[in-house]
Protein backbone atom coordinates (compact mmCIF):
# COMPACT_ATOMS: atom_id res chain seq x y z
CA UNK A 1 0.00 0.00 0.00
CA UNK A 2 1.26 3.48 -0.72
CA UNK A 3 2.24 5.51 2.26
CA UNK A 4 0.66 8.91 2.92
CA UNK A 5 3.99 10.45 2.00
CA UNK A 6 3.88 8.74 -1.37
CA UNK A 7 0.31 9.82 -1.92
CA UNK A 8 1.12 13.44 -1.10
CA UNK A 9 4.14 13.43 -3.37
CA UNK A 10 2.16 11.90 -6.19
CA UNK A 11 -0.64 14.42 -5.79
CA UNK A 12 1.91 17.21 -5.78
CA UNK A 13 3.42 16.08 -9.06
CA UNK A 14 0.09 15.36 -10.67
CA UNK A 15 -1.21 18.80 -9.69
CA UNK A 16 1.94 20.48 -10.91
CA UNK A 17 1.91 18.76 -14.28
CA UNK A 18 -1.77 19.47 -14.72
CA UNK A 19 -1.20 23.16 -14.04
CA UNK A 20 1.70 23.23 -16.49
CA UNK A 21 -0.40 21.53 -19.14
CA UNK A 22 -3.26 23.97 -18.69
CA UNK A 23 -0.84 26.91 -18.82
CA UNK A 24 0.64 25.61 -22.06
CA UNK A 25 -2.75 25.16 -23.66
CA UNK A 26 -3.82 28.63 -22.53
CA UNK A 27 -0.70 30.14 -24.03
CA UNK A 28 -1.29 28.40 -27.32
CA UNK A 29 -4.94 29.39 -27.49
CA UNK A 30 -4.15 33.05 -26.89
CA UNK A 31 -1.82 33.23 -29.90
CA UNK A 32 -3.01 33.51 -33.50
CA UNK A 33 -3.16 30.34 -35.51
CA UNK A 34 -0.75 29.97 -38.39
CA UNK A 35 -0.40 27.23 -40.86
CA UNK A 36 2.83 25.39 -40.38
CA UNK A 37 3.74 24.21 -43.80
CA UNK A 38 5.51 27.26 -45.10
CA UNK A 39 3.53 28.20 -48.19
CA UNK A 40 3.45 31.77 -49.46
CA UNK A 41 0.36 32.75 -47.55
CA UNK A 42 1.77 31.51 -44.31
CA UNK A 43 5.00 33.36 -44.86
CA UNK A 44 3.15 36.62 -45.34
CA UNK A 45 1.22 36.02 -42.18
CA UNK A 46 4.40 35.27 -40.34
CA UNK A 47 6.01 38.48 -41.55
CA UNK A 48 3.61 40.53 -39.49
CA UNK A 49 2.80 38.15 -36.69
CA UNK A 50 5.12 39.24 -33.90
CA UNK A 51 8.06 41.47 -33.31
CA UNK A 52 10.09 38.41 -32.47
CA UNK A 53 9.32 37.02 -35.89
CA UNK A 54 10.52 40.14 -37.62
CA UNK A 55 13.70 40.17 -35.59
CA UNK A 56 14.45 36.53 -36.22
CA UNK A 57 14.18 37.03 -39.97
CA UNK A 58 17.28 39.18 -39.85
CA UNK A 59 19.12 35.90 -40.24
CA UNK A 60 18.93 34.42 -43.70
CA UNK A 61 17.37 31.06 -44.38
CA UNK A 62 20.82 29.70 -45.11
CA UNK A 63 22.13 30.91 -41.74
CA UNK A 64 19.17 29.40 -39.93
CA UNK A 65 19.65 26.17 -41.84
CA UNK A 66 23.27 25.98 -40.71
CA UNK A 67 22.44 26.92 -37.14
CA UNK A 68 19.58 24.49 -36.65
CA UNK A 69 20.43 21.54 -38.86
CA UNK A 70 24.17 21.09 -38.57
CA UNK A 71 24.04 20.58 -34.83
CA UNK A 72 22.53 17.13 -35.35
CA UNK A 73 23.55 15.89 -38.77
CA UNK A 74 25.74 16.53 -41.78
CA UNK A 75 24.62 18.87 -44.49
CA UNK A 76 21.74 17.82 -46.72
CA UNK A 77 21.83 19.58 -50.05
CA UNK A 78 18.77 21.46 -51.33
CA UNK A 79 18.80 19.59 -54.61
CA UNK A 80 18.34 16.24 -52.87
CA UNK A 81 14.58 16.77 -52.65
CA UNK A 82 11.79 18.58 -54.47
CA UNK A 83 10.08 21.67 -52.99
CA UNK A 84 7.10 19.56 -51.97
CA UNK A 85 9.33 17.00 -50.27
CA UNK A 86 11.22 19.74 -48.47
CA UNK A 87 7.91 20.97 -47.12
CA UNK A 88 7.17 17.53 -45.72
CA UNK A 89 10.68 17.14 -44.35
CA UNK A 90 10.63 20.53 -42.66
CA UNK A 91 7.37 19.69 -40.92
CA UNK A 92 9.05 16.53 -39.65
CA UNK A 93 12.19 18.36 -38.55
CA UNK A 94 10.30 21.23 -36.99
CA UNK A 95 8.57 18.73 -34.70
CA UNK A 96 11.56 16.49 -34.10
CA UNK A 97 14.11 19.21 -33.37
CA UNK A 98 11.65 21.73 -31.91
CA UNK A 99 12.62 24.43 -34.41
CA UNK A 100 10.65 27.69 -34.02
CA UNK A 101 8.00 27.93 -36.72
CA UNK A 102 9.21 31.17 -38.27
CA UNK A 103 12.76 29.83 -38.49
CA UNK A 104 11.47 26.61 -40.03
CA UNK A 105 9.65 28.64 -42.67
CA UNK A 106 12.79 30.60 -43.53
CA UNK A 107 14.79 27.39 -43.82
CA UNK A 108 12.07 25.85 -45.98
CA UNK A 109 12.01 28.89 -48.23
CA UNK A 110 15.77 28.66 -48.68
CA UNK A 111 15.74 24.94 -49.42
CA UNK A 112 12.89 25.25 -51.89
CA UNK A 113 14.49 28.13 -53.70
CA UNK A 114 17.78 26.30 -53.98
CA UNK A 115 16.23 22.98 -54.86
CA UNK A 116 16.24 23.81 -58.58
CA UNK A 117 12.99 21.97 -59.19
CA UNK B 1 -40.46 124.01 -136.28
CA UNK B 2 -37.79 123.86 -133.80
CA UNK B 3 -40.09 124.27 -130.71
CA UNK B 4 -42.36 121.70 -132.12
CA UNK B 5 -39.62 119.14 -132.32
CA UNK B 6 -38.60 119.88 -128.72
CA UNK B 7 -42.07 119.14 -127.56
CA UNK B 8 -42.12 115.96 -129.48
CA UNK B 9 -38.78 114.95 -128.05
CA UNK B 10 -40.04 115.73 -124.49
CA UNK B 11 -43.07 113.62 -124.95
CA UNK B 12 -41.04 110.73 -126.33
CA UNK B 13 -38.66 110.97 -123.33
CA UNK B 14 -41.46 110.86 -120.80
CA UNK B 15 -42.95 107.91 -122.54
CA UNK B 16 -39.64 106.01 -122.36
CA UNK B 17 -39.25 106.81 -118.69
CA UNK B 18 -42.70 105.56 -117.98
CA UNK B 19 -41.89 102.36 -119.78
CA UNK B 20 -38.52 101.71 -118.07
CA UNK B 21 -38.97 102.75 -114.41
CA UNK B 22 -41.24 100.44 -112.32
CA UNK B 23 -44.16 101.98 -110.74
CA UNK B 24 -43.06 101.07 -107.12
CA UNK B 25 -39.63 102.68 -107.34
CA UNK B 26 -41.24 105.57 -108.38
CA UNK B 27 -43.24 105.31 -105.16
CA UNK B 28 -42.14 107.58 -102.40
CA UNK B 29 -40.26 106.02 -99.06
CA UNK B 30 -41.39 107.43 -95.78
CA UNK B 31 -38.98 108.37 -92.91
CA UNK B 32 -40.58 105.82 -90.63
CA UNK B 33 -39.92 103.00 -93.07
CA UNK B 34 -36.41 104.17 -93.58
CA UNK B 35 -35.82 104.21 -89.82
CA UNK B 36 -37.16 100.65 -89.49
CA UNK B 37 -35.02 99.54 -92.34
CA UNK B 38 -32.00 101.15 -90.82
CA UNK B 39 -32.68 99.52 -87.45
CA UNK B 40 -33.06 96.14 -89.08
CA UNK B 41 -29.78 96.57 -90.94
CA UNK B 42 -28.04 97.53 -87.70
CA UNK B 43 -29.47 94.48 -85.88
CA UNK B 44 -28.32 92.24 -88.67
CA UNK B 45 -24.91 93.77 -88.55
CA UNK B 46 -24.69 93.15 -84.77
CA UNK B 47 -25.75 89.54 -85.20
CA UNK B 48 -23.19 89.03 -87.92
CA UNK B 49 -20.53 90.46 -85.65
CA UNK B 50 -21.61 88.17 -82.77
CA UNK B 51 -21.55 85.17 -85.08
CA UNK B 52 -18.11 86.13 -86.25
CA UNK B 53 -16.89 86.28 -82.62
CA UNK B 54 -18.51 82.93 -81.75
CA UNK B 55 -17.02 81.39 -84.84
CA UNK B 56 -13.58 82.62 -83.87
CA UNK B 57 -13.98 81.11 -80.38
CA UNK B 58 -15.19 77.83 -81.86
CA UNK B 59 -12.22 77.76 -84.14
CA UNK B 60 -9.90 78.21 -81.13
CA UNK B 61 -11.67 75.43 -79.20
CA UNK B 62 -11.50 73.11 -82.18
CA UNK B 63 -7.82 73.81 -82.50
CA UNK B 64 -7.22 72.99 -78.84
CA UNK B 65 -9.22 69.77 -79.13
CA UNK B 66 -7.23 68.78 -82.15
CA UNK B 67 -4.03 69.36 -80.24
CA UNK B 68 -5.31 67.23 -77.35
CA UNK B 69 -6.38 64.52 -79.72
CA UNK B 70 -2.95 64.50 -81.25
CA UNK B 71 -1.35 64.16 -77.85
CA UNK B 72 -3.73 61.35 -76.85
CA UNK B 73 -3.00 59.49 -80.03
CA UNK B 74 0.68 59.95 -79.41
CA UNK B 75 0.37 58.63 -75.82
CA UNK B 76 -1.71 55.68 -76.94
CA UNK B 77 0.83 54.82 -79.57
CA UNK B 78 3.66 54.95 -77.04
CA UNK B 79 1.72 52.83 -74.54
CA UNK B 80 0.95 50.28 -77.18
CA UNK B 81 4.56 50.10 -78.19
CA UNK B 82 5.63 49.65 -74.56
CA UNK B 83 2.98 47.00 -73.95
CA UNK B 84 4.11 45.15 -77.00
CA UNK B 85 7.71 45.31 -75.84
CA UNK B 86 6.76 44.15 -72.31
CA UNK B 87 4.74 41.25 -73.66
CA UNK B 88 7.65 40.23 -75.82
CA UNK B 89 10.02 40.44 -72.85
CA UNK B 90 7.68 38.41 -70.62
CA UNK B 91 7.28 35.79 -73.30
CA UNK B 92 11.03 35.58 -73.71
CA UNK B 93 11.52 35.31 -69.93
CA UNK B 94 8.85 32.62 -69.62
CA UNK B 95 10.51 30.70 -72.41
CA UNK B 96 13.90 30.99 -70.70
CA UNK B 97 12.74 30.08 -67.13
CA UNK B 98 10.37 27.17 -66.58
CA UNK B 99 7.46 27.87 -64.26
CA UNK B 100 7.99 26.54 -60.72
CA UNK B 101 6.20 23.32 -60.01
CA UNK B 102 3.13 23.65 -57.83
CA UNK B 103 3.51 22.15 -54.38
CA UNK B 104 1.01 19.41 -53.79
CA UNK B 105 -1.30 19.48 -50.81
CA UNK B 106 -0.46 15.85 -50.02
CA UNK B 107 2.92 14.21 -50.02
CA UNK B 108 4.37 10.85 -49.05
CA UNK B 109 8.03 10.15 -48.68
CA UNK B 110 10.44 7.77 -47.02
CA UNK B 111 13.58 8.79 -45.20
CA UNK B 112 15.59 6.98 -42.57
CA UNK B 113 18.84 5.13 -42.22
CA UNK B 114 20.45 1.74 -42.53
CA UNK B 115 23.43 0.20 -40.79
CA UNK B 116 25.59 -2.86 -41.14
CA UNK B 117 27.91 -3.86 -38.31
CA UNK B 118 30.91 -6.11 -38.02
CA UNK B 119 32.44 -6.58 -34.61
CA UNK B 120 33.86 -8.73 -31.91
CA UNK B 121 33.75 -8.88 -28.18
CA UNK B 122 37.27 -9.68 -27.05
CA UNK B 123 36.68 -13.01 -25.37
CA UNK B 124 38.30 -16.43 -25.92
CA UNK B 125 35.00 -18.02 -26.93
CA UNK B 126 33.80 -15.34 -29.30
CA UNK B 127 34.80 -14.62 -32.87
CA UNK B 128 34.42 -11.64 -35.09
CA UNK B 129 31.24 -11.61 -37.13
CA UNK B 130 28.73 -9.47 -38.91
CA UNK B 131 26.54 -8.66 -35.99
CA UNK B 132 23.83 -6.35 -37.20
CA UNK B 133 21.85 -5.41 -40.28
CA UNK B 134 19.48 -2.62 -39.39
CA UNK B 135 16.98 -1.00 -41.71
CA UNK B 136 15.22 1.95 -40.11
CA UNK B 137 12.78 3.65 -42.48
CA UNK B 138 10.72 6.67 -41.51
CA UNK B 139 7.49 7.15 -43.41
CA UNK B 140 6.18 10.69 -43.65
CA UNK B 141 2.73 11.52 -44.93
CA UNK B 142 1.76 15.18 -45.17
CA UNK B 143 -1.97 15.67 -45.54
CA UNK B 144 -2.11 19.46 -45.22
CA UNK B 145 -0.09 22.45 -44.11
CA UNK B 146 -0.43 21.48 -40.47
CA UNK B 147 -1.05 17.74 -40.32
CA UNK B 148 1.72 15.16 -40.65
CA UNK B 149 1.74 11.46 -39.93
CA UNK B 150 5.16 9.99 -39.27
CA UNK B 151 6.24 6.54 -38.26
CA UNK B 152 9.63 4.90 -37.83
CA UNK B 153 10.64 1.27 -37.72
CA UNK B 154 13.72 -0.66 -36.80
CA UNK B 155 14.04 -3.88 -38.77
CA UNK B 156 16.86 -6.09 -37.47
CA UNK B 157 17.98 -9.70 -37.48
CA UNK B 158 18.62 -11.96 -34.51
CA UNK B 159 20.26 -15.37 -34.51
CA UNK B 160 18.07 -18.16 -33.19
CA UNK B 161 21.08 -20.27 -32.08
CA UNK B 162 21.78 -21.98 -29.78
CA UNK B 163 18.18 -23.01 -29.08
CA UNK B 164 17.02 -23.39 -32.68
CA UNK B 165 18.06 -22.88 -36.26
CA UNK B 166 17.57 -19.94 -38.52
CA UNK B 167 17.09 -16.33 -37.64
CA UNK B 168 14.32 -14.04 -36.63
CA UNK B 169 13.46 -10.72 -38.21
CA UNK B 170 12.57 -8.18 -35.59
CA UNK B 171 10.39 -5.23 -36.47
CA UNK B 172 10.16 -2.62 -33.76
CA UNK B 173 7.88 0.36 -34.02
CA UNK B 174 10.06 3.18 -32.77
CA UNK B 175 7.40 5.82 -33.13
CA UNK B 176 4.10 6.41 -34.88
CA UNK B 177 2.51 9.78 -34.34
CA UNK B 178 -0.12 12.02 -35.82
CA UNK B 179 1.29 15.54 -35.60
CA UNK B 180 -1.13 18.44 -35.57
CA UNK B 181 0.49 21.87 -35.72
CA UNK B 182 -2.10 23.99 -34.00
CA UNK B 183 -0.13 27.22 -34.34
CA UNK B 184 3.44 28.50 -34.39
CA UNK B 185 3.95 27.60 -30.75
CA UNK B 186 2.04 24.40 -30.19
CA UNK B 187 2.14 21.02 -31.88
CA UNK B 188 0.19 18.05 -30.58
CA UNK B 189 1.46 14.51 -31.13
CA UNK B 190 -0.67 11.44 -30.57
CA UNK B 191 0.45 7.85 -30.75
CA UNK B 192 3.70 6.11 -29.95
CA UNK B 193 5.97 8.99 -29.01
CA UNK B 194 9.72 9.29 -28.77
CA UNK B 195 10.09 10.58 -25.23
CA UNK B 196 11.97 13.86 -24.77
CA UNK B 197 14.04 12.57 -21.86
CA UNK B 198 17.26 14.24 -22.82
CA UNK B 199 17.76 14.52 -26.56
CA UNK B 200 19.29 11.18 -27.47
CA UNK B 201 16.11 9.25 -28.24
CA UNK B 202 14.89 11.97 -30.60
CA UNK B 203 18.19 12.86 -32.24
CA UNK B 204 20.27 9.73 -31.78
CA UNK B 205 19.17 7.56 -34.67
CA UNK B 206 21.84 5.23 -35.99
CA UNK B 207 22.74 7.55 -38.81
CA UNK B 208 23.04 10.53 -36.48
CA UNK B 209 25.06 8.77 -33.80
CA UNK B 210 28.80 8.93 -34.32
CA UNK B 211 29.27 5.67 -32.45
CA UNK B 212 27.91 2.28 -33.53
CA UNK B 213 26.23 1.68 -30.18
CA UNK B 214 24.22 3.69 -27.68
CA UNK B 215 25.52 5.19 -24.46
CA UNK B 216 25.07 2.62 -21.70
CA UNK B 217 22.93 4.72 -19.32
CA UNK B 218 20.21 5.12 -21.95
CA UNK B 219 19.16 1.63 -20.80
CA UNK B 220 17.60 3.05 -17.66
CA UNK B 221 15.25 5.35 -19.59
CA UNK B 222 12.28 4.41 -21.76
CA UNK B 223 12.82 5.40 -25.39
CA UNK B 224 9.16 5.82 -26.25
CA UNK B 225 5.68 5.65 -24.85
CA UNK B 226 2.07 5.49 -26.00
CA UNK B 227 0.19 8.68 -25.29
CA UNK B 228 0.01 12.36 -26.17
CA UNK B 229 2.59 15.11 -26.28
CA UNK B 230 2.36 18.88 -26.59
CA UNK B 231 5.50 20.63 -27.75
CA UNK B 232 6.77 23.78 -29.38
CA UNK B 233 9.43 26.45 -29.47
CA UNK B 234 9.53 30.17 -28.76
CA UNK B 235 12.08 32.28 -30.64
CA UNK B 236 14.23 34.46 -28.43
CA UNK B 237 16.17 37.43 -29.74
CA UNK B 238 17.30 37.84 -33.31
CA UNK B 239 20.13 35.34 -33.68
CA UNK B 240 18.20 32.08 -33.76
CA UNK B 241 17.90 31.55 -30.04
CA UNK B 242 14.90 29.62 -28.80
CA UNK B 243 13.21 28.22 -25.75
CA UNK B 244 11.73 24.80 -26.34
CA UNK B 245 9.22 22.82 -24.33
CA UNK B 246 7.58 19.44 -24.38
CA UNK B 247 4.89 18.04 -22.12
CA UNK B 248 3.68 14.47 -22.41
CA UNK B 249 1.34 11.97 -20.83
CA UNK B 250 1.92 8.29 -21.61
CA UNK B 251 0.96 4.94 -20.16
CA UNK B 252 4.39 4.84 -18.59
CA UNK B 253 6.51 2.09 -17.13
CA UNK B 254 4.78 -1.01 -15.88
CA UNK B 255 5.38 -4.25 -14.02
CA UNK B 256 5.95 -7.55 -15.78
CA UNK B 257 4.10 -9.58 -13.15
CA UNK B 258 2.01 -6.72 -11.71
CA UNK B 259 4.09 -6.60 -8.50
CA UNK B 260 6.46 -3.88 -7.42
CA UNK B 261 9.47 -6.14 -6.99
CA UNK B 262 12.60 -4.49 -8.31
CA UNK B 263 13.26 -7.12 -10.94
CA UNK B 264 9.82 -6.66 -12.51
CA UNK B 265 10.19 -3.08 -13.74
CA UNK B 266 9.28 -2.87 -17.44
CA UNK B 267 10.27 0.44 -19.00
CA UNK B 268 9.37 -0.44 -22.57
CA UNK B 269 5.98 -2.19 -22.46
CA UNK B 270 2.52 -1.03 -21.44
CA UNK B 271 1.31 0.13 -24.81
CA UNK B 272 -2.30 -0.52 -23.92
CA UNK B 273 -3.03 -3.98 -25.27
CA UNK B 274 -1.74 -7.02 -23.42
CA UNK B 275 -0.85 -10.38 -24.92
CA UNK B 276 -4.12 -11.79 -23.51
CA UNK B 277 -6.14 -9.22 -25.43
CA UNK B 278 -6.98 -7.09 -22.44
CA UNK B 279 -6.90 -3.41 -23.29
CA UNK B 280 -6.06 -0.63 -20.91
CA UNK B 281 -3.27 0.78 -18.86
CA UNK B 282 -1.77 -1.75 -16.48
CA UNK B 283 -2.17 0.77 -13.69
CA UNK B 284 -4.87 3.34 -13.22
CA UNK B 285 -2.90 6.55 -13.72
CA UNK B 286 -0.64 7.40 -16.63
CA UNK B 287 2.85 8.79 -16.34
CA UNK B 288 3.66 12.38 -17.15
CA UNK B 289 6.72 14.42 -17.88
CA UNK B 290 8.37 16.98 -20.06
CA UNK B 291 11.47 18.84 -21.09
CA UNK B 292 12.49 22.49 -21.21
CA UNK B 293 15.44 23.42 -23.35
CA UNK B 294 17.35 26.58 -24.20
CA UNK B 295 19.23 26.86 -27.47
CA UNK B 296 21.69 29.70 -27.84
CA UNK B 297 23.63 30.04 -31.10
CA UNK B 298 25.84 33.09 -31.38
CA UNK B 299 26.72 32.42 -35.00
CA UNK B 300 26.44 29.50 -37.40
CA UNK B 301 28.30 26.44 -36.08
CA UNK B 302 28.73 28.04 -32.66
CA UNK B 303 26.02 27.20 -30.16
CA UNK B 304 25.08 25.87 -26.77
CA UNK B 305 22.00 23.89 -25.86
CA UNK B 306 20.99 22.84 -22.37
CA UNK B 307 17.87 21.05 -21.25
CA UNK B 308 16.26 19.53 -18.21
CA UNK B 309 13.65 16.84 -18.42
CA UNK B 310 11.85 14.29 -16.31
CA UNK B 311 9.06 11.79 -16.00
CA UNK B 312 7.17 10.24 -13.14
CA UNK B 313 4.30 7.84 -12.62
CA UNK B 314 3.20 4.63 -10.95
CA UNK B 315 4.64 1.44 -12.37
CA UNK B 316 3.10 -1.51 -10.52
CA UNK B 317 -0.50 -2.55 -11.11
CA UNK B 318 -1.68 -1.54 -7.65
CA UNK B 319 0.08 1.81 -7.84
CA UNK B 320 1.95 1.18 -4.65
CA UNK B 321 5.24 2.34 -6.17
CA UNK B 322 6.34 5.25 -8.27
CA UNK B 323 9.04 5.62 -10.88
CA UNK B 324 10.84 8.94 -11.37
CA UNK B 325 13.45 10.07 -13.85
CA UNK B 326 15.43 13.29 -14.12
CA UNK B 327 17.75 14.11 -17.02
CA UNK B 328 20.09 17.01 -17.72
CA UNK B 329 21.44 17.33 -21.24
CA UNK B 330 23.89 19.70 -22.86
CA UNK B 331 25.57 20.14 -26.24
CA UNK B 332 28.21 22.58 -27.45
CA UNK B 333 29.47 23.32 -30.96
CA UNK B 334 32.57 25.43 -31.41
CA UNK B 335 33.28 25.87 -35.12
CA UNK B 336 32.16 23.36 -37.76
CA UNK B 337 34.74 20.90 -36.44
CA UNK B 338 34.22 20.57 -32.68
CA UNK B 339 31.24 19.03 -30.95
CA UNK B 340 30.79 18.05 -27.30
CA UNK B 341 27.58 16.71 -25.81
CA UNK B 342 26.35 14.55 -23.00
CA UNK B 343 23.58 13.67 -20.59
CA UNK B 344 23.24 12.94 -16.91
CA UNK B 345 20.31 10.83 -15.77
CA UNK B 346 19.05 9.58 -12.45
CA UNK B 347 15.99 7.46 -11.82
CA UNK B 348 14.24 6.47 -8.61
CA UNK B 349 12.31 3.23 -8.45
CA UNK B 350 10.16 2.51 -5.42
CA UNK B 351 10.04 -1.22 -4.84
CA UNK B 352 8.43 -3.54 -2.33
CA UNK B 353 11.52 -5.68 -1.83
CA UNK B 354 14.49 -3.32 -2.05
CA UNK B 355 13.19 0.02 -1.04
CA UNK B 356 13.94 2.87 -3.41
CA UNK B 357 16.75 2.08 -5.85
CA UNK B 358 18.46 4.59 -8.08
CA UNK B 359 19.61 3.36 -11.48
CA UNK B 360 21.71 6.19 -12.84
CA UNK B 361 24.52 7.14 -15.16
CA UNK B 362 25.92 9.72 -17.49
CA UNK B 363 27.81 10.00 -20.73
CA UNK B 364 29.85 12.57 -22.54
CA UNK B 365 31.28 12.45 -26.04
CA UNK B 366 33.35 14.70 -28.24
CA UNK B 367 34.30 14.84 -31.85
CA UNK B 368 36.88 16.74 -33.87
CA UNK B 369 36.79 16.88 -37.67
CA UNK B 370 40.28 16.93 -39.09
CA UNK B 371 39.13 19.25 -41.84
CA UNK B 372 39.75 21.91 -39.23
CA UNK B 373 43.49 21.38 -39.67
CA UNK B 374 43.29 22.68 -43.26
CA UNK B 375 45.68 20.01 -44.47
CA UNK B 376 44.00 19.81 -47.87
CA UNK B 377 44.41 16.04 -47.88
CA UNK B 378 41.16 14.37 -48.99
CA UNK B 379 41.34 11.28 -46.81
CA UNK B 380 42.36 13.15 -43.70
CA UNK B 381 39.91 15.95 -44.28
CA UNK B 382 37.05 13.46 -44.33
CA UNK B 383 37.94 12.02 -40.93
CA UNK B 384 36.47 12.83 -37.56
CA UNK B 385 38.03 11.58 -34.36
CA UNK B 386 35.56 10.73 -31.62
CA UNK B 387 35.79 9.74 -27.98
CA UNK B 388 33.19 8.88 -25.37
CA UNK B 389 32.99 8.11 -21.68
CA UNK B 390 29.84 6.59 -20.26
CA UNK B 391 28.95 4.98 -16.97
CA UNK B 392 25.93 3.17 -15.56
CA UNK B 393 24.97 1.80 -12.18
CA UNK B 394 21.83 -0.25 -11.62
CA UNK B 395 21.42 1.15 -8.14
CA UNK B 396 21.09 -2.10 -6.28
CA UNK B 397 22.67 -2.61 -2.92
CA UNK B 398 26.39 -3.15 -2.54
CA UNK B 399 27.30 -6.69 -3.53
CA UNK B 400 24.09 -7.18 -5.52
CA UNK B 401 24.36 -4.39 -7.99
CA UNK B 402 26.12 -4.12 -11.30
CA UNK B 403 27.84 -1.23 -12.96
CA UNK B 404 30.05 -0.40 -15.90
CA UNK B 405 32.44 2.37 -16.81
CA UNK B 406 33.39 2.49 -20.47
CA UNK B 407 35.88 4.45 -22.53
CA UNK B 408 35.42 4.45 -26.28
CA UNK B 409 37.74 5.80 -28.94
CA UNK B 410 37.01 5.79 -32.62
CA UNK B 411 36.72 7.56 -35.92
CA UNK B 412 34.18 8.44 -38.54
CA UNK B 413 35.09 8.58 -42.21
CA UNK B 414 32.64 10.57 -44.29
CA UNK B 415 32.47 8.94 -47.72
CA UNK B 416 29.62 11.27 -48.68
CA UNK B 417 27.40 13.53 -46.63
CA UNK B 418 25.11 10.57 -45.93
CA UNK B 419 27.38 7.51 -46.14
CA UNK B 420 29.77 7.02 -43.24
CA UNK B 421 32.17 4.42 -42.03
CA UNK B 422 32.50 4.23 -38.26
CA UNK B 423 34.89 2.25 -36.17
CA UNK B 424 35.47 2.25 -32.44
CA UNK B 425 37.27 0.32 -29.74
CA UNK B 426 35.83 0.04 -26.26
CA UNK B 427 37.49 -0.55 -22.91
CA UNK B 428 35.11 -1.51 -20.15
CA UNK B 429 35.44 -1.75 -16.40
CA UNK B 430 32.42 -3.71 -15.28
CA UNK B 431 31.40 -5.40 -12.05
CA UNK B 432 28.53 -7.31 -10.47
CA UNK B 433 26.31 -10.15 -11.63
CA UNK B 434 25.71 -8.49 -15.00
CA UNK B 435 29.30 -7.50 -15.69
CA UNK B 436 30.22 -6.96 -19.35
CA UNK B 437 33.33 -8.14 -21.24
CA UNK B 438 36.34 -5.93 -20.87
CA UNK B 439 36.99 -5.03 -24.50
CA UNK B 440 35.20 -4.93 -27.83
CA UNK B 441 35.41 -3.35 -31.23
CA UNK B 442 32.69 -2.50 -33.71
CA UNK B 443 32.88 -1.45 -37.34
CA UNK B 444 29.82 0.01 -38.99
CA UNK B 445 28.63 1.41 -42.29
CA UNK B 446 25.84 3.92 -41.86
CA UNK B 447 23.68 5.38 -44.55
CA UNK B 448 21.11 8.10 -44.09
CA UNK B 449 18.46 8.55 -46.75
Amino acid sequence: MPTPDHRNRRNFWLSGSGAALIAGIFFALTHPTHCAGGDGKTEKQADTSTSNTAQTQKLSGQDLYTINCSRCHTERYPREWTPGQWKTLMMHMRVRANIPADQAREILKYMQEESGN
Amino acid sequence: MRSHSLVIRGLIGCALICLVVPIQTIAEVSDEDFAKLKSTVEDLSTEVQTLKTTHAEDQATIQKLQQKENKTEETATTAQQEATAATAAATAAAAATPAPAAISTHDFMVVGDAEVQFGQVIHPSQHAAFTLADFAPIFLFRTSDNVLFETGFDVTLSNNAPNSSGYTTNIDLSFATLDYMYNDYLTALLGQILLPLGTYSERGAGWLNKFPDDPLPRQILPENGAGIELRGALPLGDQGQSLTYALFGVNGPSSVDSSSNASQLDLFGNVGTQSNGVQGNLHEHPAGGGRIGWFYPWKPHYDVEVGISGEFGPWDNNENSLWYAAVVDAAVHVSPYVEIKGEYMNTWVQTSDMGTIQPRGWWIQGGYKLAGLNLDVPFVSNLELVARYDTIKDGLLEGMGSGTDRITGGLVYYITNTLWFEGDYEWLHSYGPNALPSQAYILQMSYGF
